[in-house]
């Protein structure tokens, strides 16, 4: 009987036989991961291919997957909602500081602009009226504009008219509401007018109602005082008082006052008559410039 | 025995908390962001950091199992087919390796070409693939690709240093 020796069996094979695999075995070794991704290559393909013949099913691992992102995803979003939220918030907060900053100066703008305008429509309707006064008037006058206040603290005013102008002294000054004064002293390019409730000043005036005449002194206080007018006269507050025209400056007929008081005196009444003309903030007035020169007298001017 | 030809290279290791946690936050951005950020529809988070690990590792077989692990769960949060993703993301992490072992990735220049040359090569296997699997695939348009590797390249400029951070020498 035929027997074989292992150690003879094994040395047969040897060293030639072993080669073989051995040098297969090192290529595999050495281009191992070639054949790592070959083999995960194939076994995605495979994969795509079934799924892309089977078509009832979801494949678990999408199950798997959706199920373990779904809160997290779910939280981001809630968080990525909030800090937009936040962000939206923060920016609409700036847009309102902006537009409130932009409003606030658009608004003083505003104001400003009102002030501008309600004072050109004042001075619009003060210089209609004084122009409808000028129209109505049967006499020449001539438009000025109230400059300054006399510095000694009288009642006088200056206006910016003067000499050049043709204005000379003892000419009536008026507004369309009623007689301011007349001009006291003239320059070149300006006149000093004396108001009619300075202490000084005097005007021919009646009252409009009886015709009875007096004469209007400045009480130096903001009124005037209606002397000269007899007791026994009927006299009532409210009573209009204008100009008779006797002192040879004012025309006759021009709204002087209303009567503010009325009491008797030891001859005559003692009468407080309430300038009509708004004496305390006079801005633009008519010198009336030949009242007597034309012998016109005003018969309906207020 | 190592091949002659390849030069000796620095392998390094990466905070294993930091890799979790940055490849479960690229899954999330890449699923939430684009609800927020229409641009965000061309960012591809998951392929950055293979390409970053990769390259980092300097290991085929590490890059070809991320590559196949992020480029699937990316399959699985799609709607698509499953394995799209897997297939492409495997092809670039293996030759992320291979090239980060014949080239010196800590340069910038090599980084960024490689990157914008495999976020090229990665969009153009599933353009192949979606050719091959379905009868109505979208049409290949150019710039859309062009775009996507601007993008994704940008978007590297800024992950890749914060990813730095992390990485230690081997």
């Amino acid at each position: 009987m035929l027997r074989v020796n292992p150690l003879e069996t094994t040395q047969a094979h040897s060293p030639r036989a072993k080669e073989g695999p051995q040098v297969m075995q090192a290529f595999i070794i050495r281009h191992a991961s070639f054949f790592t991704l070959v083999v995960v290559l194939l076994a995605q393909l495979l994969l795509l291919a079934l799924q892309a013949t089977s078509k009832h099913h979801v494949p678990l691992i999408k199950v798997w997957a959706v199920a373990a992102f779904d809160p997290f995803e779910r939280s981001f979003r809630g968080l990525a909602d909030g800090a937009s939220g936040a962000w939206y918030s923060y920016h609409d907060l700036r847009q309102a500081e902006r537009e409130n900053i932009k409003l606030k100066q658009q608004l003083a703008e505003a104001r400003a602009r009102i002030l501008q305008l309600s004072q050109d429509g004042a001075e619009n309707e003060r210089l209609r009226a004084l122009l409808g006064l000028q129209q109505r008037l049967p006499l020449r006058t001539l438009g000025a504009t109230v400059i300054a206040a006399s510095p000694g603290g009288g009642s006088a005013i200056y206006i910016d008219k003067g000499m050049k102008d043709g204005l000379r002294t003892d000419l009536p000054v008026i507004t369309p509401e009623g007689v301011v004064g007349k001009i006291i002293a003239v320059f070149n390019h300006t006149a000093q007018v004396l108001i009619i409730t300075d202490g000084s000043s005097g005007v021919g005036s009646m009252l409009e109602k009886s015709g009875v005449q007096g004469v209007l002194k400045g009480g130096g206080d903001g009124v005037c005082h209606l002397d000269y007018i007899m007791n026994g006269e009927k006299v009532e507050v409210g009573d209009t008082v204008v100009t008779s025209g006797l002192d040879q400056i004012y025309p006759k007929g021009l709204l002087v006052g209303t009567v503010l008081k009325v009491s008797q005196g030891n001859i005559y009444k003692n009468i407080t008559v309430k300038p009509a003309a708004p004496l305390d903030r006079l801005e633009d007035v008519l010198v009336i410039l030949n009242s007597f020169q034309d012998k016109k007298d005003v018969q309906t001017f207020h | 025995m190592a091949n002659s030809t390849e030069r000796p290279v620095a392998v390094y290791r990466i905070n294993r908390a930091a890799f979790g946690i940055s490849l479960f936050v690229a899954l999330l951005l890449q699923i939430s962001l684009p609800i927020k950020l229409p641009l965000a529809r061309l960012f591809d988070f998951p392929l950055l950091l293979t390409i970053y690990y990769t390259s980092t590792r300097r290991s085929k077989v590490f890059g070809i199992v991320l590559g196949t692990a992020l480029g699937l769960m990316q399959d699985a949060l799609s709607h698509g087919l499953i394995g799209m993703f897997g297939i492409a993301k495997a092809v670039v992490g293996y030759l992320a390796a291979s090239a980060s072992v014949k080239f010196e990735m800590e340069q910038l220049g090599a980084r960024y070409i490689l990157t914008g040359f495999l976020v090229c090569l990665h969009a153009l296997i599933l353009v192949a693939l979606r050719r091959l699997l379905f009868e109505t695939a979208p049409p290949f348009i150019p710039l859309d690709l062009a775009s996507t590797v601007i993008v994704n390249v940008a978007l590297a400029l800024l992950c890749f240093p914060l990813l730095d951070r992390f990485k230690h020498p081997a």
